[in-house]
């Protein structure tokens, strides 16, 4: 491993910028997001910064069960996000729809239909301490030797 | 000589200032805001069309889910519209449990409140101040429901659980401890000359559009209307609720009453602890068919909810309207209409505590 690599890896780890969308939720996956700022939670101190500008993140959370609107707008927005980038789903309504999705419904779930999902955290709605350990759960992951990970997918398709 | 070109600016749907997407569009002259539209539906789920054909017990927990910041007041207003229809009657012990455990969500939607818009206007350490005091009244809350969000605390006849006087004692505790941080961070906010800056003398909604909008809520009472759907209440007034009126009808007019209205919840809260008396927490009831609008004060302002069930205890219609309908509408064509500036556009929205989702529905 170069130093390079060793320097961003352990700049990553303390420097997560993250996005929320909310994709037609109740509001209630929101100010859970919401809460993991305050400083009960002090979601800052694990190096995630809440910044809502999909152009400067590396971790979108996406709340609610995809409405009409938002489904031709959540694939472009991910092309948006600069890489290393990942989806982090909060709630049930990503998952499944929730209590939403019945005969009559507006809502198109799941959101792993549009963009790739890298974890969910289910919950109507999940407490901020269960959002804060999904993201730095997955943000461990999938940022450590991104670059490494990278050349190698690479060289595999050029041989 | 050259024309001045009128831009228009989109603001959102993903923006730092919004908890919810929307978008606002500006036509501007230079610096100058000359009108603006809001474009929303990006939150739409159909709530009303999904509850049309269900059984009762299944709409109170989707009348929950309209909102997740005032759910508390969502499902008291159905579970009242249902008990209106069939005369079930409310033991006192828990009609005082529901008025204190909705003042509670009411501190924490002001705050939220207030929150946004210092956060808007750039006042952050006032901004997380307040988001820090949230969680007491988050944590009172749990203490009484057990969850934080979606409590579903109100059922048909009364209350599902009983408030235990260690929990009372807890609540008791939470109201001081908001008293005592709320006074200093009032004063912040009163005395901040940034703040007035901001503030002061902006986004000022006059009264004939106040008036022709049918704004309610703390942004009507900003402006001098006594509009309040707790003042029918004979218990709110035993509580010791009054109506607060200001009559400068700007942006920091907006929020000095949210502010002045929490000292008002913090004390009816104390007053309904106090007149708990032990006795039943639920009465028993049939549920009949039949129509009904009834109506509840949401932190937002006026909720109403226009249901009819049928003999089988189905659905037949229901339409809910919240109280951001119309202040989203002043919002959009009263208040941000000819603003200074374009910094000027978010934070005089956030001050009308716009809620997309309950607008939608």
């Amino acid at each position: 491993m170069t130093v390079l690599q060793k320097l961003k890896n352990a700049v990553r780890k303390r420097s997560i910028h993250v996005c929320y969308v909310n994709t037609g939720s109740c509001n209630g996956c929101d100010i859970e997001i919401l809460a993991c700022l305050a400083p009960k939670y002090d979601i800052e101190q694990y190096g995630i910064y809440v910044h809502n500008n999909p152009r400067e993140a590396d971790v979108i959370l996406v709340t609610g069960g995809m409405s009409a609107q938002w489904l031709d707008k959540l694939p472009d927005l991910w092309d948006r996000v600069p890489e290393p980038k990942a989806v982090v789903t909060i709630g049930n309504c990503p998952i499944s729809g929730c209590v939403f999705n019945r005969p009559g419904k507006l809502i198109n779930p799941p959101v792993s239909k549009y963009i790739p999902v890298t974890a969910a955290v289910p919950g109507c709605p999940p407490r901020p301490s269960e959002i804060i350990s999904a993201i730095l759960g997955a943000a461990d992951i999938l940022f450590k030797d991104y670059e490494i990970h990278q050349t190698e997918k690479k060289g595999g398709s050029h041989k | 000589m050259k024309k001045v070109v009128d831009v228009s600016i989109p603001i959102g749907p993903i923006h730092p200032c919004f908890k919810e997407p929307c978008r606002i569009k500006c036509e501007t002259s230079g610096e100058r805001v000359l009108t603006t539209e809001v474009e929303l539906g990006y939150v739409k789920k159909g709530i009303e069309k999904i509850m049309v054909g269900r059984p009762w017990q299944e709409t109170i927990f989707l009348a929950e889910r309209v909102c997740g910041i005032c759910s508390v007041v969502h499902n008291t207003a159905i579970v009242e519209a249902l008990e209106e229809i069939s005369g079930i009657t409310v033991p006192r012990r828990a009609q005082i449990l529901r008025i204190i455990l909705n003042e509670l969500d009411r501190i924490q939607s002001h705050l939220l409140a207030n929150y946004s818009y210092c956060y808007t206007i750039e006042h952050e350490t006032l901004a997380m101040y307040l988001l820090n005091l949230r969680e007491t009244s988050m944590d009172a809350i749990e203490m009484m429901t057990g969850t934080r969000i979606m409590t579903a605390y109100v059922v048909p006849g009364g209350v599902r659980e009983d408030l235990s006087d260690k929990n009372a004692a807890g609540i008791l505790e939470a109201t001081y401890t908001l008293e005592t941080e709320l006074k200093r961070f009032v004063k912040m906010f009163e005395t901040g000359p940034m703040i007035a800056l901001r503030s002061k003398g902006i986004g000022v909604l006059s009264v004939e559009d106040a008036l022709a909008s049918g704004v309610v809520g703390p942004t009507a009472r900003a402006n001098g209307l006594p509009r309040d759907a707790r003042e029918p209440d004979p218990l709110y007034h035993e509580l010791g609720w009054h109506m607060i009126l200001r009559t400068e009808s700007d942006n920091f007019a907006r929020i000095m009453l949210r502010f002045q209205e929490l000292f008002q919840s913090i004390n009816i809260i104390r007053n309904g602890l106090a007149a708990l008396e032990p006795g039943k927490i639920r009465n028993g009831g049939t549920m009949k068919a039949g129509k009904v609008k009834h109506t509840v004060e949401a932190p937002r302002g006026a909720l109403t909810y226009d249901i009819e069930i049928d003999s089988a205890g189905q659905v037949v219609s229901v339409s809910i309207q919240t109280p951001s309908i119309p202040n989203i509408e002043v919002a959009s064509h009263a208040m941000m209409k000819n603003l200074a500036s374009i910094a000027d556009v978010t934070s005089t929205f956030i001050s009308a505590d716009p809620c997309i989702a309950c607008a939608e529905r």
